[in-house]
């Protein structure tokens, strides 16, 4: 979905219809799908064009196989621990054992479940909130928007890492959905003053008083209008809170303060620190998920760069600027 | 021999996601020394993109295909970049659209000129300081511009400045690209004037890309056309308008004319305005007449408009400065079924009458009513029903639709949200509102979206939408300014013909006085936020009598004013 508003093409778009001719129609365009439709795949293909972010997209399919078909790919169970502690790789385990007794190589297929579904669940969840946040503030003057404006700014100067480690600490139920929670909760702030900005730009536009014209009501203005103009920012919005979302993951699990029993690339951090892996000399034990935890991260940043290309055609590579 | 000569230029521009455009077509011309040359056309014809091409200043997409741009006998697609930067000075330069903008906000004007001279070594150090006086006195700026910093000057100091250095380089060759677009109507007129009186007096060779043939016809001795990316004419200026070869240009030409004239006829646009003085009767008469046999589906306009003692004050921009008075203290009546036009230069207040008449700013003091309904005292569901009554036409129809909605998407949301019908009847009102606006087959328009119509078209599709409420008064905030010429007569004459059949009342908001002439009865001149003069547009237009008025007549381009000039 793009934002042809932004910028014009360099071909000079004015140039598709014959100025001479008075108000002559432009040939049709091709009207095979739904116009829904077709902005979609245009936008697919506008992000699959950019090198980068094809790059990301191959890593993080690889990375959403190997979740997805976890159980098939692992050669054992990530809990099964009937195994020789503290392993070096061998055939049988390729990236050895860990201090417990468990396959490394399963537990890293198993952890990229918890991460992908951590990541895209709470990248969603904080998005909706900044969403929700950042339109309507960005839309409503008035000493509502000074309320809002100061509770966004409260969390966006505490520090995240420590507010986590705090709230995480205090609600002591350590499950997945703790950690979903927190994330979100630290992690909407940025989105909701990127997208309250773009609102407020666009809400001089001429076609949102337009449609105030039209008697819209506000929510219809916001979530029709407006809300459709701005799909990159969200989505690049979007993988930014998933990226930080899996970082935070890690950090909370690494830190001991996620739950401890799930195998996650965090967790499986934490065991190996807590087995002084490194004086072992095992250091796949943490090289392998500290790994997965940065590629997975680092594909979601260059999705991202395709993902700038739809809403700034500047950006696109190959363009010459 | 010519300074440039240009053979069978082709430029394509050749995007990698996008079918190719051929942008120009097969130009050849060439450029005498001293000369002063106009190239003329509407929005898409190439004009811009041969102007890059000649001063290289293409950028990927676009590439030259063929043909060759000789400067002083070199070929100027063979320079290497270090010879094309060194010949920038006693070579060509360009003067662009945007040069405004072209300034670096946190350095002074002075510092501008000290880089050009720097990077070119061409004037000594000493006197620099004294050059660089007297190149900002040439366009008629005073020498203090050189110690401000950018941001501290109008758009049409701006302007000047950076033609200003563009002679610094001493160039054989200008080439300005709609020097004046982004400007003022009376500042355009000065710069203008600048313009020509240092090409005579300097003698460089000019060429002068506009929209505008008017413009252009004022100032150049010859003229060239291009459509769709091909010269279609190339004669001198006289001849082009006395004796016009080609259709273009003599469609071009059609659309132009003294509003001072004592009839004024557009094509599309019955002439208007002749009879003199008392024979006009009253607007509701008038309406009537116009009406004819068939009566439009709306509702006539029952409400006059009435504005008393308006002032409008912004808080200061600046802290220390001076709060802004956009109004100061104005009257009006707008008759049920007349057309008032509002006149006057940017920063006059008219489009914040605009805003008051339709409720989007409230007034500092004074009234406003529609009928009997206070507008300066409406709250947000008063608005709401305010605006099935007052619509408004926006003044840039590409900002003015949503591009990711169809046609029949924005059509529908006022047709439901004021008349109430279901989704079937809305769609039936929708496609008579563009059968109403000539939007046909309707079908097929309904479906489109913004991107896929040309500026007319759209323009129509918000024409479309302000009727969609069956309002009482339409709000015109300048519809025709983006607008090429061929395209404007069209949009007028649909927007006179709604008035009559439909008798509604409009607020014609222009800087253009030759359209104000032919789309409305009456008209009331803005100037610095006080009415100057009101009355009848024929009457006013052709008898003048503050100043102001005068000068905005003045400003008017005319090609048939070229006789004296040229």
């Amino acid at each position: 979905m793009t934002t042809p508003t932004t910028l014009p093409d360099p071909g000079g778009s004015e140039s598709e219809h014959p100025a001479g001719a008075p108000d002559a129609a432009p040939p049709d365009l091709p009207t095979a799908a739904p116009p829904r439709w077709r902005v979609v795949t245009r936008g697919a293909g506008t992000v699959w064009a950019n090198r980068k972010a094809r790059l990301g997209l191959l890593v993080l399919a690889f990375f959403v196989l190997v979740a997805v078909l976890a159980p098939v790919i692992a050669p054992y169970g990530p809990t099964a621990n009937d195994f020789a502690r503290g392993a070096g790789p061998s055939a049988a385990h390729p990236f050895g054992t860990t201090a417990a007794g468990e396959d490394v190589l399963s537990q890293v297929v198993f952890g990229a479940r918890i991460s992908l579904l951590v990541g895209f669940v709470a990248g969603a969840l904080s998005t909706l909130v900044a969403v929700l946040v950042g339109l309507s503030w960005g839309y409503v003057r008035g000493p509502l928007a000074e309320v809002v404006n100061f509770v966004t700014n409260l969390f966006l100067v505490i520090p995240g890492l420590p507010l986590m480690i705090v709230i995480a600490a205090y609600l002591q139920n350590s499950g997945l959905d703790m950690i979903i929670f927190v994330v979100v909760l630290t992690g909407w702030a940025w989105g909701a003053r990127v997208l309250r900005s773009q609102t407020q730009s666009l809400r001089g536009r001429d076609f949102v008083t337009a449609a105030q014209f039209s008697g819209e009501r506000s929510w219809r203005v916001v979530f029709r209008e407006i809300l459709p103009n701005m799909t990159s920012i969200i989505a690049s919005s979007f993988f930014g809170a998933a990226t930080a979302a899996i970082i935070a993951e890690s950090g909370l699990s690494f830190l001991g303060l996620g739950d401890t029993t799930q195998v996650s690339w965090g967790t499986m951090l934490f065991w190996a620190q807590n087995s002084n892996a490194l004086l072992t000399g095992q250091w796949v034990l943490l090289l392998a998920p500290g790994l997965c935890i940065a590629l997975l991260a680092t594909s979601l940043s260059l999705v991202n760069f395709g993902v700038d290309g739809l809403s700034n055609p500047r950006l696109r590579e190959g363009s010459g600027r | 021999m010519s300074l440039l000569e240009v053979q069978d230029l082709s430029v394509v521009y050749e995007p990698s996601d996008a079918p190719v455009t051929h942008a120009v077509r097969d130009v050849s011309f060439t450029l005498e020394r001293g000369e002063f040359v106009g190239l003329v056309g509407e929005s898409g014809s190439g004009k811009s993109t041969l102007g890059f091409a000649l001063t290289r200043l293409s950028k990927p997409p676009a590439r030259i295909s063929s043909g060759r741009i000789l400067f002083d006998g070199a070929d100027v697609a063979a320079l290497e970049d270090e010879e094309l930067r060194a010949q920038r000075r006693g070579g060509f330069a360009m003067v662009l659209q945007s040069g405004m903008n072209a300034l670096n906000p946190v350095r002074t004007v002075g510092h501008h000129f000290d880089d050009v001279f720097a990077a070119h070594g061409h004037v000594p150090r000493e006197r620099r300081a004294a050059r660089a006086r007297e190149l900002v006195e040439k366009v008629e700026l005073a020498p203090t511009v050189l110690g401000r910093y950018p941001g501290e000057l109008s758009g049409g100091m701006r302007q000047r400045v950076s033609i200003a250095l563009a002679l610094a380089l001493e160039p054989q060759l200008m080439v300005f690209d709609e020097p004046t677009t982004a400007l003022d109507v009376l500042v355009q007129h000065a710069v203008m004037g600048t313009i020509r009186e240092l090409q005579a007096s300097e003698g460089f060779t000019a060429l002068l890309i506009s929209h505008d043939l008017g413009v252009v016809l004022e100032s150049t001795s010859r003229v060239m056309v291009m459509h769709e990316g091909v010269v279609v004419e190339d004669a001198p200026s006289r001849d082009v308008l006395r004796d016009p070869q080609d259709d273009y240009t003599k469609m071009l030409l059609s659309h132009y004319g003294d509003p001072r004239a004592e009839v004024v006829e557009l094509p599309g646009l019955a002439a208007r305005g002749g009879e003199l003085v008392t024979s006009s009767g009253t607007a509701a008469e008038r309406s009537a007449r116009g009406s004819g046999g068939s009566p439009g589906a709306g509702r006539r306009a029952t409400a006059p408009v009435v504005v008393e003692g308006v002032s409008k004050v912004y808080p200061p921009p600046r802290r220390g400065a001076a709060p802004v008075t956009a109004l100061d203290d104005v009257s009006m009546r707008l008759e049920p079924g007349q057309s008032l036009a509002l006149v006057g230069a940017s920063g006059s207040g008219k489009s914040t009458l605009a805003q008051l008449i339709t409720g989007v700013v409230r007034p500092t003091a004074g009234t406003v009513s529609v009928g009997d309904v206070r507008v300066d005292r409406l709250r947000r569901r008063g608005l709401r029903e305010l605006r099935r009554d007052v619509q408004m036409v926006f003044q840039d129809p590409y900002a003015a639709l949503n591009p990711l909605h169809t046609v029949e998407y924005t059509l529908t949301r006022p047709v439901v949200n004021y008349t109430g019908r279901s989704r079937r009847e809305a769609r039936a009102r929708v496609l008579e509102l563009l059968d109403t606006v000539g939007l046909t087959p309707v079908e097929q328009f309904a479906a489109k979206l913004p991107h896929q119509l040309s500026g007319g078209q759209r323009q129509r599709v918000v024409i479309a939408r302000a009727l969609a409420s069956d309002p009482q008064i339409i709000v015109a905030d300048e519809p025709v300014s983006m607008l090429d010429v061929s395209l404007r007569a069209g949009v007028l004459a649909l927007l006179e013909d709604l008035r009559a059949q439909h008798g509604v009342s409009m607020l014609y908001i222009t800087h253009d006085l030759l359209s104000a002439r032919v789309v409305t009865d009456h008209i009331l001149v803005l100037h610095d936020g006080r009415v100057v003069e009101r009355g009848e547009t024929s009457q006013v237009l052709r008898f003048p009598q503050d100043p102001y008025t005068v000068e905005l007549l003045d400003a008017v381009p005319q090609p048939s004013r070229a006789e004296g000039a040229a």
